[in-house]
C-alpha cells in the first residue's frame, strides 16, 4: 500500500481493477491477477461472491451468482492467492460484504489475509460507525480497512473519515450502485476535489466509471480510478484486451 | 432527561437516601405520609439545595400553600384536589396538578389544566394521593399531550420504571409506595429506584444506536447512511411531537378503523376445551391487515421530512398494498418491489397496487421472494436516496427502522393490553403471534414484555418441516449474521451465503428475523416455535369454520401453534392470538391446496 503513496506524489495516477473472484472459475483467478499485472494496473480488488450485494449493479451481481453456482467462497479465494508461486507486485485488496466475514470470523479473516498477501480490504456494508467491529483485528494484521465516501456523506461525517483513512479512500462517483454509465454528474467533479483538499491517503474514483471521458473529466481532481463492471463485463465475454486503452489512459506518464 | 421525584418523605434517613433524585415531595394531606411543616422544614435541610422541594396539598388555602412555601421553603407545589384553576395561577411557584386516569374523559379534563406541569396517577382509593396500580399509558399517548409537562406516577418500582420513562419520555417519574416495604420508606428501594430511573437513559442511548442486546445496527452501504441518520433524527423528534402522534391516531381511526376489537372466540374455546381464547382482529383494518399501522406512519413521518416519493418491498403483498393505499391517500409517488414468485402467488394484491397507483417492478432474481425485493428496494434507495423514503413492511433494515417499525406497530399489544383489562379485570397468560420479519408479532409483544407473567409466543414458518431444506424457521435453525442493514438471525450456509426460505405463505418467506426478536429469543423472554404449511393450512379450516373468520396464511400459523397451546392450557387461563390479517388474499392457494373439501 506504500506504493499508493509514492505513485501519488511522483504525480501518477492510480487505476485499481477489480475482479469477481471465481467469476469463470477460481482456477482463472490467477492468469486474470497476471494479464491485469502485466497490463500496469496499480492495485487490484479481488471480489467475493455474496447472495445479496446490495451495492452493487447487475453485471457485478450476475458475475458474484456465477461464482456462487461454482462453490466459490471466501475461504476458497484466500487458499487460491496463498497457492500462487508467481510474484504478485501489486497490492490486493479483498472487497466483501460484511456476512460472508462475520461467519468467516474477524479475527480469522484478517489473519487469512495476510497470510494470502493481501494489504487491503473493502467492506461495503460496514459503516464507519460499526468500523470497529472489524478494524481492532486488521489493524493487528496490517491490513488496510479502506474507507467509502460518498456524494451523500456530510461535511463533519467526512472529515472524520478521513482522519482515520488506511491505504487510499473510495470516493463514490455516484449516488448509486456499481455498474457502468454513460455520464457523470459534473457535481462529481466538486466532490472529488473535496475529498482529496482533505485526505492524507490517495483518492479514488469509483462507480461508474468505463470510459476515457470519464477519466479525462476527473484526472485532475483524483488520484486514481477504479474500474469493476467494465473488467468484470470484459472477462465474462473474453475482451479484456478492449480495455487496455482504458488501462493505458490512466497510468501512461505521457498523459499527466 | 426525565427527572425523578421521590415522594412522601418523613425521615432523614430518606431524605439522604434519595439525593440523587430531581425532587422529593412531602404531604401536608392528611396521608399515613402527612408531615407538618415545621418537619418539612426540618427534612429539607437533609436534602441537597439544587434539588426540587414539592409540597403535596389536597383542597388547602391559598394562605396554607405559601405559608408552606415560605417556610419549608417549597420549589414547587403539587395539588391532589379540587382546586379551581384561579388558586393554580395565584401561586406564584411551579404548579403541578394531579388527575387520576381512568379512562379517555380523565384525559379530557387533564388536557384544560392551567398548571406549568401535569401529573397523572392511577385512580385513588385510601387517599386522594393516589392507589398504586399502574394506569393504561396508551391513554395518554393517544391524548397527544405534550410529554414535556407530564409526570408520572402510579404503581411504579424499581422494576417498572424503565418502561415507563422509555414509552412516555415524561417531564418526571414520581414514586412513593414503589420504594417502600411495609408501607414504610426504604433507603435501598429508593436508591434503587433512582439509579433504574437515571439508568434508562444509558439505555436511551444504546437504543439511538440502535442495538438490542447485539443485535440491529446500521450495516448499510455509505451513500445510505445520510439518510440513515436524516430518518433516526426525523423520527426522534416527530415521536416526541404530540401533534404527530395526534395525526397518527387521527388517522388510525378515521381511516384504518380502530380500534379492532379484541374478540372473546366462544366456539374455538369450546372445540379445544382449554384456555379462554381472544382474536385480536388485525384482518379487520382498511387493507385486510395489520401492515397499514407502520404504512401509515412512516408516510406521515416522510412528509414531515419532505420526501413525496415512497419505495417499498412486499412480500405477500399486504405490506405493498397498505403503502399503495397510504400513497394514494397522501398523493405521494409510489414503487413497489416484487419477486415474481410472490407476483404469481398473490396476483390479487398485485393488481390492487395498479389499481391504487403504485408502479410494481417484479425482482427476477435470487430466490425471487421478500428477500430479493429487499435487495431491490435497497438498491432503488442508494440511487434515489435524496428524494425517497423507504417505507420498509417488517421490523427489519437499519436503525432505525426495527424500532419505528415496532412502535407505529404498538397500537396492536396496546389495544389488546386495555381491551382485556376490560373483559377479564386482567392480562392475558399466552399472547401469540406469526414471525415473518417481525412486525405484527413485535407490536403485539411489545407493550407485554415488561409483564413477566404474560406468555409470549412467535410462530415462524416451518414449511415442508425443519428438517427438510424447504422452511423459513430461522428462529429454529438461524444463525447471526448481517442482512439488509441489521446484524440478526439468519438462514445461511457455512460460507456466509443467505439462504433461500420456503413457506407456503408468501409473508413468512423470508430468510431472517428482526432484530428485536433475536434479542427477545436470545434473554428468553419470547418463545420461538415453527408450524408447518400443512399445520397452518388445516388451523385455516378449522378457524374457517369455527369462527366465521378466514384467517390470512401468516396468521393461521400463529392459530395452529394456539391450538396445541391451547388444549394444554385450564379453562381459567386466558389466550389471546393475534389475527394479523384476513384471508382474501389467499383465496387461490387456498383453492389450490384445500380442493375437494367437503
Amino acid at each position: 500500500m506504500k506504493g499508493l503513496a509514492e505513485l501519488k506524489e511522483a504525480g501518477r495516477k492510480a487505476f485499481v481493477a477489480y475482479i469477481m473472484a471465481g467469476d469463470g472459475g477460481l482456477d482463472r483467478l490467477s492468469e486474470q491477477v497476471k494479464f491485469l499485472q502485466d497490463a500496469g494496473v496499480t492495485a487490484i480488488e479481488i471480489g467475493i461472491p455474496f447472495s445479496d450485494p446490495v451495492a452493487d449493479g447487475a453485471i457485478i451481481e450476475a458475475a458474484g451468482n456465477r461464482a456462487l453456482k461454482k462453490g466459490v467462497t471466501l475461504q476458497k479465494v484466500l487458499d487460491e492467492l496463498a497457492s500462487w508461486t508467481f510474484e504478485v507486485k501489486v497490492p490486493l485488496v479483498v472487497m466483501t460484504y460484511l456476512n460472508p466475514v462475520v461467519k468467516f470470523g474477524i479475527e480469522r479473516f484478517a489473519k487469512e489475509c495476510k497470510r494470502a498477501g493481501v494489504s487491503g480490504t473493502i467492506i461495503p456494508d460496514l459503516p464507519y460507525e460499526h468500523r470497529q467491529l472489524v478494524q481492532g483485528s486488521t489493524q493487528k494484521e496490517g491490513i488496510a480497512l479502506i474507507q467509502l465516501v460518498t456524494l451523500t456523506t456530510t461535511e463533519e461525517r467526512m472529515e472524520a473519515i478521513l482522519q482515520e483513512a488506511e491505504g487510499f479512500v473510495y470516493a463514490v462517483t455516484v449516488t448509486g450502485i456499481t455498474g457502468a454509465r454513460d455520464h457523470l454528474a459534473e457535481e462529481v467533479r466538486d466532490f472529488m476535489k473535496r475529498v482529496r483538499s482533505k485526505s492524507p491517503v490517495p483518492v479514488y474514483a469509483g462507480f461508474g466509471i468505463s470510459r476515457v471521458q470519464h477519466v479525462d473529466m476527473l484526472r485532475e481532481d483524483v488520484d486514481g480510478f477504479i474500474v469493476g463492471s467494465a473488467i468484470v463485463k470484459a472477462f465474462h465475454e473474453n475482451k479484456i484486451e478492449e480495455l487496455v486503452p482504458l488501462i493505458d489512459a490512466v497510468t501512461a506518464p505521457s498523459s499527466v | 432527561m426525565t427527572k425523578v421525584k421521590i415522594c412522601g418523605l418523613m425521615e432523614e434517613a430518606h431524605v439522604k437516601a434519595a439525593e440523587q433524585a430531581d425532587a422529593i415531595g412531602f404531604v401536608f394531606a392528611p396521608s399515613r405520609r402527612q408531615v407538618s411543616i415545621e418537619r418539612a422544614s426540618e427534612l429539607a435541610k437533609y436534602a441537597p439545595v439544587d434539588i426540587e422541594k414539592i409540597g403535596v396539598f389536597v383542597n388547602a388555602s391559598l394562605e396554607e400553600i405559601e405559608k408552606a412555601i415560605e417556610l419549608v421553603p417549597l420549589t414547587m407545589v403539587q395539588l391532589h384536589g379540587d382546586e379551581p384553576d384561579s388558586l393554580v395561577e395565584a401561586i406564584q411557584v411551579p404548579v403541578v396538578q394531579a388527575f387520576s386516569i381512568r379512562s379517555k374523559r380523565d384525559v379530557e379534563v387533564l388536557q384544560k389544566s392551567l398548571a406549568d406541569y401535569v401529573l397523572v396517577d392511577a385512580p385513588g382509593t385510601d387517599y386522594r394521593g393516589g392507589s398504586g396500580h399502574v394506569f393504561d399509558w396508551a391513554l395518554l399517548e393517544e391524548s397527544g399531550i405534550d410529554p414535556s409537562r407530564l409526570i408520572v406516577a402510579g404503581g411504579l418500582t424499581a422494576e417498572n420504571v424503565q418502561a415507563a420513562i422509555k414509552q412516555i419520555q415524561p417531564f418526571m417519574v414520581d414514586v412513593s409506595s414503589g420504594v417502600e416495604t411495609d408501607g414504610k420508606k426504604d433507603s435501598a428501594k429508593i436508591q434503587k429506584f433512582i439509579q433504574q430511573a437515571k439508568g434508562d437513559l444509558m439505555g436511551q442511548t444504546i437504543e439511538k444506536v440502535g442495538f438490542f442486546g447485539k443485535y440491529g445496527g446500521q450495516f448499510v452501504p455509505e451513500t445510505l447512511m445520510k439518510a440513515v441518520k436524516e430518518l433516526e433524527d426525523g423520527y426522534d423528534e416527530a415521536k416526541q411531537d404530540p401533534e404527530f402522534i395526534k395525526e397518527y391516531h387521527h388517522y388510525l381511526k378515521e381511516y384504518v378503523g380502530r380500534e379492532q376489537p379484541l374478540t372473546f372466540a366462544k366456539r374455538l374455546t369450546e372445540a379445544w376445551g382449554g384456555a379462554k381464547i381472544y382474536l385480536k382482529r388485525e384482518d379487520l383494518n382498511h387493507t385486510g391487515a395489520h401492515k397499514i399501522n407502520n404504512a401509515l406512519g412512516q408516510a406521515l413521518l416522510a412528509m414531515r421530512m419532505g420526501k413525496r416519493k415512497i419505495v417499498a418491498e412486499t412480500g405477500a403483498g399486504q405490506h405493498g398494498v397498505a403503502t399503495a393505499t397510504v400513497c394514494a391517500l397522501f398523493d405521494l409517488e409510489c414503487v413497489i418491489f416484487m419477486g415474481e414468485e410472490d407476483i404469481k402467488r398473490q396476483q390479487l394484491n398485485v393488481f390492487r397496487m395498479k389499481l391504487l397507483g403504485a408502479r410494481v417492478e417484479s425482482v427476477t432474481k435470487g430466490s425471487s421472494t421478500l428477500k430479493d425485493a429487499v435487495n431491490e428496494a435497497l438498491r432503488y434507495w442508494v440511487t434515489n436516496v435524496e428524494d425517497t423514503h423507504y417505507l420498509i413492511g417488517s421490523a427489519l433494515g437499519p436503525h432505525p427502522f426495527p424500532t419505528m417499525v415496532r412502535d407505529f406497530q404498538s397500537v396492536i399489544g396496546k389495544e389488546t393490553k386495555r381491551q382485556i383489562l376490560e373483559h377479564e379485570g386482567r392480562l392475558p397468560d399466552v399472547v401469540l403471534a406469526c414471525i415473518g420479519g417481525g412486525s405484527n408479532a413485535i407490536g403485539m409483544f411489545h407493550p407485554f414484555l415488561q409483564d413477566e407473567a404474560v406468555k409470549l409466543i412467535g410462530v415462524e414458518a416451518a414449511g415442508q418441516g425443519t428438517d427438510t431444506e424447504k422452511h423459513a424457521a430461522t428462529m429454529t435453525k438461524g444463525t447471526e449474521g448481517v442482512l439488509h442493514g441489521a446484524f440478526m438471525k439468519l438462514l445461511q450456509d457455512d460460507a456466509g451465503q443467505v439462504q433461500e426460505a420456503h413457506s407456503i405463505s408468501a409473508g413468512l418467506d423470508y430468510p431472517g428475523v428482526g432484530p428485536e426478536h433475536a434479542y427477545l429469543a436470545d434473554i428468553e423472554r419470547v418463545e420461538y416455535v415453527p408450524v408447518t404449511d400443512d399445520e397452518a393450512l388445516n388451523a385455516v379450516v378449522t378457524f374457517s369454520r369455527l369462527e366465521g373468520i378466514i384467517p390470512a396464511l401468516e396468521s393461521a400459523h400463529a392459530i395452529a401453534e394456539a391450538e396445541k397451546r391451547a388444549k394444554e392450557m385450564k379453562p381459567d387461563e386466558l389466550m389471546v392470538i393475534c389475527v394479523s390479517g384476513r384471508g382474501d388474499k389467499d383465496m387461490a392457494t387456498y383453492a389450490e391446496r384445500l380442493e375437494g373439501l367437503t
